[in-house]
């Protein structure tokens, strides 16, 4: 009777042991790892980046830290970051190791198979991330292996990209091969496509251009994504991308699926940090809006003919005309300072205020528009730049419809002979505000990077501010291109601090 | 007539013809009839009064003054499943009268012990109604969990901890939990404000373990017994006390007025290079703005009505009470009602067979206040420009005009008025029993008891447009919840004395269940503020979640009490208890806690009979005892999954490591002690001296994020729980006791000082304990730091050296984090303020954070003195802490300098200038993350202060007047609560608690409720 009565077995959650006998089951493993465990990173650290590489302009104390090179270990943020790619990497550990050992004798092996592919992809790109940010990390395959010995060493960069290139590979052997249709609500998860990409653009960092060209190609050829506004889909354009209703569009490889619960770090929060500083159109429920405007760079940056900058940036004047606003549905850009002080607002994942257009807000004013992590117009520029291989121009085909494809998109003429600047500003206005123009910066040649950095006006709209970053390959902290660890890890753990230590792969 | 020595009549009275059997009871006016021999001797005797013998000599009217028995060594201690003689006692205990807790007009019990006890300290962690306070018997000895004590209220345990960790750890009230970084702040509430003080009849404080061991498992942090009111003399009393208070705020900070403002935002623009605005140009010309303070605080009036009736009659006691209280808190729209009613009732059945009930109710109903935090009320009052009128002339809440200056401040008056904040708590809470006696001696008692609470939180916050602020639509967080535990207990008791010997012997079984479910739902888009129930608002923005389980503990425990000749004794238990926060498939459920104590009293030895003219009573104490501590949230032995939500649907993430090693914390004390009794017990004095040692401290190990990913809000795998750690108390306290009692005049006084030192003894290598804490602009930063050899929960920071002045002292001082001298953005330039190089390598940095100062003090007291004099009563209370720190956040948000929107205390315009160098507020700098406004030393205040607690002065109406209105006592009062304080603390009040009770968070204050002065005046009738 005693035995009986002190055993309490939990009453609001499942235990991990007793869990995992269907397929719905087991498919439902990962969901989390498309939304929770990106949030701390997609909140507001991800924009800080896009604040680092002077595409956005902010003066808020918690996201501004690089827009003057002055980020360090105690940023709250930056340590939200960090956490949340470790979040991402403790629950791909768990099912990699776990998942198959605890699955009923009713689960299909594909299932079981898609699921561990799932964790292999979102493992890979976690560790993706992080070594594009701090540079060497360590490598846990098991987290379990270090709660009574945490003190572990960082790898070093070419073995974490070796790690990485691996855990792609499963992906590509796990997950399962897909048509992105018209059916959007089951184009959500990622498949064989998804992870091919994401190694593409892994060998092209690496510049290994063969494989990256090879493993475009691989996705071009599967015809599983399409460009929204292409030759195939021309009914569509740029702009529909980012509309809440196109979640898991055809161009879409790895997006963030937010769902707002009620509970804080749901949901998407650009609606709300992005749009302009007056809450005409951010969202409801938060008085505020445009925590980050564009940088005076970006307003310079775009082309007339280009039709992504309605898309991107908001400059006074500019008219939406589906928009819903505080007063009504229909908005005219002020002419003021608008977000920042830097006269426009960022209107790439600005919905504007509630309506039937743009799905659920909560109570923070987050709502459930993806975020994207890798689209098709990328991979096509990924491929582009494989086929230039390094070259200093090229006319080859294979690289011009590529790149023709995403300029035709945004309204602009072909050209014939493309060099790596061509591609490279091409991917900045194409991918602005979408957090991948510091990583661009990054693998650069570190002058050019600094040039192009210092030359950047960083200030807002009344006072221009010019700012230097700093490289050493040597030491970790003096470096602007990597960011600090967390001086809590530190603490916890000084030897990340320390040299890295060759990984040993078994 | 029999009367007291106040001159009450004492009905009742039993009165006895010396070596008969003839008897007589005096009737409800003192008058008593006996027929006896003239040369009769008269005993009169009367619970709770020395008896009296007198001879009668003939007379027949006789007129006794009873004089009370003066508490001692007589008194009645409960020690846990029992009770003993007070000069009994082994173990230290300390014990709280009604008597002395009746003129405090605090809300909840918990507050009234506060300086009433050696080795008990009490900090209120909130001057709101209903606030929690947090007690520490003995120092902290839990570093993570619950360091709060058991009560046992009539024989039901009820857990101190108001974050109620080791159940379902929610809060009553906000969204985000009890996290220090969040924006609901200080929401912890009192377990206990459901209690009515008015019908506690005495309060025992367990404090070592000798004496707690015999509670096992939730022994570890002290055990308080409480007993309530129970009906006594033989005819049937009413008693009613009444009274109203005053409640206000006794200190504004000195904010800047409108004109103050003006020049100094003008002033701060200029010197920032920014645009002034034109408004501000003739700050001589403008009024003095808003004075938010004003408009928030207010006097606040709190009544308080308590009606009892109690008797005795042919073998049945009784006590039935009502209670209301109105309290309004000194911010607008606070304020806490509570409704409570109580039952007590036993009876001799048979000769051999007692049975009673102790039952309660109480509801509560509380406007909260959202406090310590940068968002909270108090932070918005201080900060809220001036220049922002608090309402428009249309007669809507005014905001600031435009967005610029949207800082992340809100109208406190429109918050305070139009966001609806409620709690109710309805709880039940009872327990019937019944007693057999066997044999002679042996003793059979079954108790159930049983308690729950409903609870309703509703927070809306309308929608609104202050200006450039707007909430479009309106929102509604609610959280209902209710949990229930029952407990059941069998006690055998054996007292059997042969010769000089004397036995107690306690068998005991205990069993406590408890379950808890709650619905939490967030809902949004309203289209009215006016009604506002979940079903209103727009579906699409409708979230529910809920939460549920259960824990159980089995026990099984038995205690020996021996004594030879009143001389030795000893006192030995051990109780086994089995938990179910541990993995049941593995033995480490059961932890097994013993206990032994022994006493010598010396005085009563035949070599001492020369010196008892002086000393009455000397005893020596000692014991060592072993409690436990099993708080934790459940199943963390094994691994679970929670639900995480998608836009691919809801689905399932680890949540946590798990540890199926799991098992008991442990805690040893060893305590010894002397109590001494002089002068026919006028002057009682007591000595105790403890050494307590946790270890294996549940604890979750604080992995780095690489492990975590931040724990399992986000998305990781929060770190396992493990047995950690060892942590020392070492202290002493001290009582003195002094009674002096006339025909006309009494005064008793007592006196307690407590000290404790704390010390982390050991813990894993490379575990972190710093703790964060929010400030404004939504930036947490590290404000404590615990590490080994030290006390916990220490301030740290930098160790601020004042401020440059001098340039070549500037080029010549260790870098200050990378920043090259100049005066540019993330330059240091004169006016900074300098830091020490603690580590000593030339360059400021993280590593030269430090502990700069304690929140633990060196000591505290309380004194408590009764006069009396004829018919007049005053009593004064005195209480204070000497030698802790306080880190005044609130001061450093006061003084940044770095907007041009927010408002400052008046002192931060002595901001330092070329030509104002002698000040310690640094240059101003545009951005709040600037180095200036780190976490360093000077932000750090002595929070020594000895407050004047308590001050009361009655009048009872003498005897024959009241007779004639067929009352038996009717006293009128004036008392002050909070007098006065004598403090060097800057901030509101010196007394800042805990946040939420958490012992790494003390004596942080970020905007704390400030604790009002309380006038009060009221009436006791009693017939």
């Amino acid at each position: 009777c005693s035995d009986d009565f002190t055993n309490r077995p939990p009453e609001d959650a499942i235990s991990l042991d007793a869990y995992y006998n269907t397929n719905d089951q087991v498919v439902s493993a990962t969901n989390g790892m498309y939304s929770r465990t990106w949030f701390q990173l997609c909140n507001k650290f991800f924009w800080t980046l896009e604040v680092g590489s002077g595409n956005m302009y902010s003066g808020s104390p918690d996201v501004a830290g690089l827009r003057t090179f002055s980020l360090n270990g105690s940023d709250p943020e930056l340590a939200n970051g960090w956490a949340s790619m470790w979040a991402n990497v403790a629950q791909a550990n768990a099912l990699i190791n776990f998942l198959e050992s605890r699955v009923g004798p009713d689960v299909d092996q594909d299932v079981i198979d898609h699921a561990i592919g799932e964790a292999y992809f979102m493992r890979a790109t976690a560790y993706f991330y992080l070594v594009r940010m701090w540079g060497p990390v360590p490598i846990i395959e098991n987290n379990l292996d270090y709660s009574n010995d945490p003190y572990i060493n960082t790898n070093p960069v070419s073995d974490i990209y070796t790690f990485i290139v691996n855990d792609y590979k499963a992906a590509i052997d796990k997950l399962e091969s897909k048509i992105r249709g018209s059916n959007y609500g089951e184009n959500g998860r990622v498949s064989k496509g998804s992870a091919k990409a994401m190694l593409a653009k892994v060998y092209l960092y690496q510049k290994d251009y063969p494989n990256a060209r090879a493993m475009a190609e691989e996705v071009i050829n599967s015809h599983e994504f399409k460009l929204l506004g292409g030759s195939e889909l021309p009914s569509m354009s740029f702009g529909d991308l980012f509309l809440y209703k196109n979640n898991n569009n055809q161009e879409s490889i790895f997006a963030i699926q937010w769902k707002g619960d009620g509970n804080y770090g749901s949901a998407n929060n650009s609606n709300t940090q992005f749009g302009i500083s007056s809450n005409t159109v951010s969202t409801s429920n938060a008085t505020y809006g445009g925590v980050f405007g564009p940088s005076q760079d970006i307003f310079s940056l775009y082309d007339v003919a280009d039709l992504r900058r309605h898309e991107t940036i908001m400059i006074p004047g500019d008219t939406y005309p589906n928009i819903n606003t505080s007063n009504g549905v229909g908005f005219t850009v002020p002419d003021e300072d608008n977000a920042q002080g830097s006269g426009g607002g960022i209107k790439k994942y600005c919905l504007g205020r509630v309506s039937d257009a743009t799905g659920p807000v909560d109570a923070w004013g987050m709502m459930d528009n993806n975020t994207y992590i890798m689209r098709y117009a990328e991979l096509l520029l990924i491929h582009a730049e494989a086929v230039l291989a390094g070259g200093p121009s090229t006319s080859d085909p294979a690289a011009l419809s590529s790149f023709n494809a995403v300029r035709n998109r945004a309204g602009l003429p072909s050209m014939t002979s493309i060099t790596f600047d061509d591609i490279f500003k091409e991917r900045r206005l194409e991918l602005c505000f979408e957090g991948d123009y510091w990583f661009d910066l990054g693998r650069l040649d570190k002058t050019d990077a600094i040039d192009i950095m210092s030359a950047q006006n960083r200030g807002n709209k009344n006072t221009e501010e010019y700012y230097t970053p700093v490289y050493s390959a040597s030491d970790h902290a003096a470096n602007d291109f990597y960011i600090d660890y967390p001086d809590n890890d530190v603490a916890k753990n000084p030897k990340l601090l320390e040299d890295p230590v060759p990984y040993t792969f078994n | 007539i029999v009367n007291d020595s106040k001159g009450m009549a004492l009905p009742g009275v039993s009165i006895l013809e010396k070596g008969t059997n003839n008897g007589a009871v005096t009737d409800f006016d003192g008058n008593f009839t006996i027929s006896v021999q003239k040369n009769a001797t008269l005993i009169f005797s009367y619970l709770g009064f020395e008896p009296q013998e007198i001879k009668v000599i003939g007379r027949s009217n006789i007129n006794v003054v009873l004089t009370e028995k003066l508490e001692g060594l007589d008194e009645i201690v409960v020690i846990g499943y029992g009770s003993q003689k007070r000069g009994d006692v082994n173990s230290s205990i300390s014990s709280v009268k009604a008597e002395d807790l009746k003129d405090l007009k605090q809300i909840s019990l918990d507050q009234m012990l506060q300086g009433k006890a050696a080795g008990v300290s009490v900090t209120s962690n909130s001057g709101a109604p209903g606030g929690a306070a947090s007690i520490r018997i003995r120092g902290t000895t839990s570093l993570t969990g619950t360091n709060e004590p058991l009560y046992i209220i009539d024989g039901v345990p009820i857990s101190g901890d108001a974050t109620g960790k080791s159940t379902s750890g929610q809060p009553l009230v906000g969204k985000d939990g009890f996290s220090s970084t969040g924006g609901n702040g200080n929401n912890a509430v009192s377990p206990l404000s459901m209690i009515n003080p008015n019908d506690i009849e005495t309060i025992d404080i367990l404090k070592d373990a000798s004496a707690t061991a015999i509670y096992g498992s939730r022994g570890a942090n002290g055990v308080i017994i409480i007993t309530t009111k129970s009906g006594k003399k033989s005819e049937g009393k009413i008693a009613y006390e009444g009274y109203t208070s005053i409640v206000s705020n006794y200190k504004d900070l000195n904010v800047m007025n409108l004109q103050q403002f003006a020049k100094n935002k003008t002033d701060l623009a200029n010197l920032f290079g920014l645009e002034t605005r034109d408004e501000f140009s003739h700050p001589e010309l403008l009024g003095l703005g808003t004075d938010w303070q004003n408009e928030v605080y207010r006097t606040a009036i709190a009544k308080n009505h308590q009606l009892s009736f109690s008797g005795s009659k042919n073998g049945t006691n009784y006590y039935l009470s009502a209670g209301f209280l109105d309290q309004e808190g000194t911010i607008i729209n606070s304020g806490l009602k509570r409704y409570t009613v109580r039952l007590n009732a036993d009876s001799k059945v048979k000769k051999w067979l007692k049975v009673g009930a102790n039952l309660t109710g109480g509801i509560t109903n509380e406007k909260v206040t959202v406090n310590q935090s940068f968002t909270g009320l108090i932070s918005n009052t201080l900060l809220q420009a001036p220049d922002i009128p608090v309402r428009n002339a249309d007669g809507s809440f005014a905001g600031p005009p435009s967005s610029d200056q949207s800082v992340t401040y809100y109208n406190p008056v429109a918050e305070a008025l139009t966001r609806d904040n409620k709690l109710i708590r309805k709880n039940f809470l009872g327990n019937v029993y019944a007693e057999l006696s066997i044999i002679e001696g042996l003793k059979y008692r079954i108790e159930v008891s049983a308690n729950t609470e409903f609870s309703k939180n509703e927070d809306f916050r309308p929608s609104y447009k202050w200006g450039s602020q707007e909430n479009v639509t309106a929102d509604l967080d609610t959280r209902n919840q209710n949990w229930y535990s029952t407990n059941i207990k069998n006690l055998l008791t054996y007292n059997k004395t042969i010769d000089k010997h004397s036995f107690t012997i306690l068998l005991g079984q205990e069993a406590n269940d408890s379950h808890w479910e709650g619905v939490v739902t967030s809902s949004s888009g309203f289209k009215t503020n006016e009604n506002h129930t979940i079903n209103l608002a727009d579906v699409d923005n409708n979230t529910v979640t809920g939460y549920k389980g259960s824990a159980s503990i089995s026990s099984y425990f038995a205690r020996l009490i021996y004594s030879f000749d009143n001389k030795y004794s000893l006192t030995a238990s051990i109780r086994s208890d089995t938990s179910s926060k541990f993995d049941p498939t593995t033995d480490n459920q059961t932890g097994i806690f013993k206990a032994i104590s022994g006493s010598w009293k010396l005085s009563n030895e035949p070599f001492m009979e020369g010196t008892k003219k002086y000393i009455d009573n000397i005893k020596f104490r000692i014991g060592y005892g072993e409690t436990g501590n099993q708080q934790i949230e459940n199943n963390r032995y094994t691994a679970l999954l929670n639900t995480q939500n998608s836009g691919l649907g809801s689905g399932f993430l680890v949540s946590n490591s798990p540890n199926p090693n799991l098992t008991w914390e442990s805690l040893n004390q060893t305590n010894g002690g002397i109590d001494f009794t002089l002068f026919d017990s006028r002057l009682s004095a007591s000595f105790d001296i403890y050494d307590k040692t946790s270890e294996g401290f549940l604890f979750q190990v604080p992995l780095p994020d690489y492990l975590t990913g931040g724990g399992s809000q986000y998305g990781g795998i929060s770190a396992p729980y493990s047995n950690l750690g060892t942590m020392q108390n070492k202290g002493y306290e001290f009582t003195l006791g002094y009674n002096l009692s006339t025909d006309s005049f009494s005064w008793n006084s007592s006196l307690n000082i407590s000290h404790y030192s704390n010390k982390l003894v050991e813990i894993q290598d490379g575990l972190v304990l710093t703790q964060q804490v929010n400030t404004n602009g939504y930036q947490p930063v590290v404000v404590t730091n615990t590490i080994v050899g030290k006390p916990i929960g220490m301030f740290y920071g930098y160790v601020a050296e004042g401020i440059f002045n001098d340039l070549n002292e500037l080029n010549n001082a260790p870098l200050q984090f990378g920043q090259p001298v100049g005066t540019g953005a993330g330059e240091t330039y004169l006016g900074d303020v300098k830091y020490k190089d603690v580590s000593g390598d030339g360059v400021i940095d993280a590593s030269d954070k430090t502990l700069i100062g304690s929140p633990h003090p060196d000591f505290t007291f309380g004194f408590t003195n009764n006069f009396k004099y004829k018919n007049f009563d005053l009593s004064l209370f005195l209480q204070g802490s000497y030698g802790n720190d306080v880190m005044n956040l609130t001061r450093r948000a006061g003084t940044k300098n770095s907007s041009l929107y927010e408002n400052q205390l008046v002192e931060a315009a002595n901001y330092w200038t070329p030509t104002n160098t002698n000040t310690d507020i640094p240059r101003p700098i545009a951005d709040s993350a600037n180095n200036n406004l780190l976490i360093s030393s000077r932000y750090l205040e002595d929070g020594s202060y000895l407050r004047i607690q308590n001050l009361t002065l009655g009048y009872s109406i003498p005897q024959d007047v009241l007779e004639k209105f067929k009352m038996s006592r009717l006293r009128i009062y004036g008392s002050a609560q909070n007098l006065y304080t004598f403090t060097k603390y800057s901030g509101y009040d010196p007394e800042i608690g805990s946040f939420n009770q958490s012992p790494l968070l003390s004596g942080i204050d970020n905007g704390r409720y400030p604790s009002p002065r309380t006038f009060s005046i009221g009436v006791n009738v009693e017939f």
